[in-house]
């Protein structure tokens, strides 16, 4: 019988530009607060999984785990991934297996170092033969709006419902930000706001529906069960975890307006949880842009597909905080999302798990949900490029 | 720095739209596979080659884009969207190209849905020591200015005695600067002499229905070449699949090779590809000849600039051989003298030009040479000829040259093409050809003298055959079309100068 992951500490920066840090310190931040949140010291640790995409380009730094090895003072077996959920895919198998006993995960990313480059940097990640067509990071978002506009015949007014939908996404994540002192944009956003940048830009999404680049580390501590009881720790378990790939060129996908590496993660990841889609109350996605969030609600089957944006238009006229799914309440992005938390690739997955964590322990302070449930569950989804992998966790409390 | 070995990958696919089909499922790719994904290894060895250059696809979604990565950057606001081919069996990313985007007028709902067709451009900016990056994933409309024109290999019907043009097409751009009474053509943004010669090569084989494959020489003449070393002719061979295609290395079985002397780099090499196609050991059925020019002219405030009046852009091909000939090669002459009225050294961006004795110690002096030496030769008088091309660099000179030469407006006006494209250079005379053979009758005798400063000329005669009247249907984009097309676009001298630097 494999052992269960549980998180026991967890830790992060705050996103946003910091040109005065370099990435070892903002690992150092972050990493120090989950030693520290989980009681335990770094010669506790077997070993350590990080996640960067870009450090190689934007800092030229080197191997990571050397510096990782020098920070700590360790000589323990380190692996580097790109995602940070595919850093603690790894240390979960490592900790299932039973092969390590504590770990460390932690993602960085210094992204505004090299923000004359990034966008090109992204793109290609991305996909290289959409960047040679001209393609930018937005693009196939806009592009994949446009399918499903299409795709499921959204009238005049129900297009007026999907856009206020799209732009209340946006307003609720900053909303959540600002309760969220780690976060990038700590500011009010209207809907007037969104729609007005849309229309600056001459299209369906405009500047307010598309999340930042950032710099920023997040980092956890990562035990089983029975060491965590060990320990004295009640922490987050992970109960179920699962990733899916497609296609890197998005044109060349058969469906282009849902994400099939989402919805087999998903329901894969239910399935080893053991547990059903209304357990869940917390999710984090991966809103890289408003309809992003919304779609990706749909992918992990919380909402019909062509239907993703009616329950968020419903919140948007009660301008409730949450949205409702199958008679209780789904609390999308409390941290304020890619969107207004921040976007460092390989650390926002960290981000994620931050959140979850927080929330289900009752630590989450000005933002925490008040769950209906004693028994809840809480989701993160994670994207490596555009849905070219996709990475679903699900967590409860011990 | 760009990675060469990179971007001989990307541009051996990108600039040909190559792909492959499963003969078991009929799975199609962009890009070559070689097995299927449905079928496995079972389809290993049952891959066929196949590319998306010549075919006519669908805008299936777009969006536009107003900041672009930064290569893309000097494109200003552009349509990015969706392609798809064969009834959806590919898609591919693709960018619209030869638009200029007003992104406050712009209705996307417009656009999606509509055919379009692939065409060969520049990818995106790079510095100056750099490859220049290739694609034909940028498309443009079916229905506007460029035509979507299926590709048909013709097996030959007749074999002639004396080899002669099967073939040719000639490549103007859409955008126009017009002043005065002339008309010029300006290439877009991301248009070069490569761009063009590739395009007109493309006509040229659309027009012979000559089979690719059987193209043993290409000669390339341009003066506006991107690179001083590199030739135009290795990516219109490989683009164009010119010769026996070597699947395994990339290779062409084909013969490359650019030339240069000003104006009649490529008016120079008819008589070599003539030769070629009548020598039987040398057993090149076909010989392609490009003249191709992004016309340089230094600003018109600079030295060199008086030439900005008159530059045009646009390319002009031409298919020899001796089967299925639409117009035999009687004879030719060609003088040369060492006359330096026009230059541009190595390093220089724009050409230098000689002022008042570029006419008649240089244009005139050849070009009345050689029409009378040829004339002489074959015994021939103006009134033999029922139609005379002249280099034409301004309006002026090649009336003024007809004139000498004993021709009257019915001969020469047909030919007269630089009101409406500017000087193509390397493609001035042969655009003015191409522009007789639209509208010439079965056999209709055609007086072609060249010019090419430095200096030269080249005269041939021409005469035509009934089979012109054969393939005159095969090419919708004839110069006529070029010149009237509702879909030209005219630009003003800022934008033109912008588009003639490039990306």
């Amino acid at each position: 019988m494999s052992k269960v992951p549980v998180v026991i500490g967890v830790g992060r920066t705050a996103f946003g530009e910091h040109y005065e840090l370099d990435p070892e310190r903002l690992m150092e931040e972050a990493g120090l607060e989950a030693l520290d949140s989980a009681g335990i010291t770094r010669r506790d640790l077997d070993a350590c999984y990080f996640s960067d995409y870009f450090l190689q380009l934007t800092n030229k730094i080197g191997i990571e785990e050397g510096f990782l090895s020098e920070l700590l003072e360790l000589h323990v077996p380190m692996e580097k991934s790109r995602s940070f959920s595919a850093a603690l895919s790894n240390a979960c198998f490592a900790i299932m297996s039973g092969r390590y006993r504590v770990v460390l995960v932690g993602g960085v990313e210094k992204m505004c170092d090299r923000w004359y480059k990034i966008r090109d940097d992204l793109m290609l990640l991305e996909d290289p033969w959409s960047y040679y067509a001209g393609g930018t990071p937005e693009s196939n978002h806009e592009l994949m709006l446009r399918e499903y506009i299409k795709k499921y015949g959204l009238d005049e007014r129900s297009l007026e419902k999907m856009s206020m939908a799209l732009a209340y996404i946006a307003v609720k994540n900053h909303r959540n930000a600002l309760k969220n002192k780690l976060a990038q944009f700590k500011v009010p956003l209207s809907e007037k706001k969104v729609l007005e940048s849309r229309k600056a830009a001459g299209r369906l999404m405009g500047r307010y529906d598309f999340a930042p680049i950032s710099d920023g580390a997040t980092a956890l501590i990562l035990t089983d069960l029975e060491k965590a009881k060990e320990l004295g720790l009640e922490g987050v378990a992970i109960y179920g975890f699962y990733s899916a790939t497609d296609y890197i060129t998005f044109p060349s996908r058969e469906d282009r307006t849902s994400f099939v590496s989402c919805r087999i993660a998903i329901e894969k990841a239910l399935k080893i949880a053991g547990i059903r889609r209304r357990d869940i109350r917390l999710v984090e996605t991966y809103d890289q842009s408003t309809f992003l969030e919304m779609v990706t609600l749909e992918d992990l089957g919380f909402y019909g597909r062509g239907e993703g944006w009616k329950p968020i238009y419903e919140s948007y006229e009660s301008q409730s905080p949450h949205y409702e799914f199958e008679g209780g309440m789904l609390y999308v992005n409390t941290n304020g999302g890619l969107k207004a938390d921040g976007n460092p690739l390989g650390a926002t997955g960290g981000a994620q798990v931050y959140e979850v964590f927080k929330q289900l322990k009752g630590e989450a302070d000005e933002r925490q949900v008040k769950f209906d449930e004693d028994e809840v569950y809480g989701c993160s989804l994670e994207f490596e490029g555009f849905g070219t992998k996709a990475y679903v966790y699900i967590f409860g409390r011990v | 720095m760009s990675s060469e070995p990179i971007e001989r990958r990307v541009s051996y696919i990108g600039d040909r739209l190559r792909g492959s089909r499963c003969r078991i499922c009929g799975r199609e790719y962009f890009r070559i596979r070689d097995y299927c994904g449905r079928c496995g290894r079972s389809s290993i060895g049952k891959m066929e080659a196949i590319d998306f250059f010549y075919e006519e696809g669908v805008l299936e979604a777009c969006t536009l884009i107003t900041e672009p990565t930064n290569k893309f950057k000097k494109l200003g606001a552009y349509v990015y969207g969706i392609v798809s081919f064969h009834n959806g069996k590919v898609r591919v990313p693709g960018r619209l190209t030869d638009k200029i985007v007003d992104p406050k007028n712009l209705d996307l709902d417009e656009l999606e849905g509509r055919k379009v067709v692939p065409r060969f451009r520049k990818r995106h900016a790079v510095s100056k020591s750099d490859i220049v990056p290739t694609i034909s994933l940028t498309f443009t409309f079916s229905d506007e200015y460029y035509p979507y024109q299926e590709y048909k290999i013709e097996p030959p019907k007749k074999e002639y005695e004396s080899p002669g043009i099967v073939g040719y097409g000639v490549y103007v751009s859409k955008f126009r600067i017009r002043e005065g009474s002339l008309e010029r053509s300006v290439p877009f943004i991301d248009e070069d002499a490569v761009t063009a010669a590739v395009e007109a090569g493309k006509l040229a084989l659309i027009h012979s229905g000559v089979d690719n494959s059987k193209i043993g020489k290409l000669y390339v003449g341009s003066e506006s070449n991107p690179y001083a070393v590199k030739p135009i002719a290795s990516k219109v061979a490989q683009v164009l699949k010119l010769g026996e295609e070597e699947v395994d290395t990339g290779v062409q079985g084909v013969d490359a090779i650019d030339t240069e002397f000003a104006c009649k780099a490529a008016t120079s090499m008819f008589k070599d590809a003539t030769a070629l196609a009548y020598y039987p050991d040398a057993q090149t059925s076909y010989v392609m000849v490009i003249g191709a020019d992004n016309s340089q002219a230094a600003p018109r405030d600079e030295p060199g600039g008086e030439l900005d009046f008159f530059v045009g852009y646009g390319g002009c091909a031409f298919i020899f051989g001796k089967e299925d000939v639409i117009a035999e090669v009687e004879g030719w002459y060609s003088c040369t003298s060492d006359t330096p009225d026009f230059w541009r050294r190595a390093s220089e961006p724009y050409p230098s030009h000689g002022g008042r004795f570029t006419g008649e110690p240089g244009y005139f002096k050849h070009i009345i040479k050689a029409g009378r030496k040829l004339m002489e030769k074959m015994g021939l008088k103006p009134s033999d000829i029922d139609y005379f091309v002249a280099h034409q660099p301004n309006v002026k000179y090649p009336i003024k040259a007809a004139k000498i030469l004993g021709f009257k407006e019915e001969q020469y006006l047909p030919g007269l093409q630089v009101a409406n494209f500017g000087n193509t250079y390397s493609g001035s005379s042969p655009v003015g050809l191409a522009s007789v053979l639209d509208i010439a009758k079965p056999y209709q005798r055609i007086l072609l003298v060249s010019y090419g400063s430095g200096a030269g000329s080249d005269a041939y005669s021409f005469i035509t055959t009934p089979q012109i009247l054969d393939k005159r249907g095969r090419q919708k984009f004839t110069v006529r079309r070029q010149i009237e097309s509702e879909f030209k676009e005219f630009v003003d001298y800022n934008t033109y100068r912008k588009f003639k630097e490039g990306l």
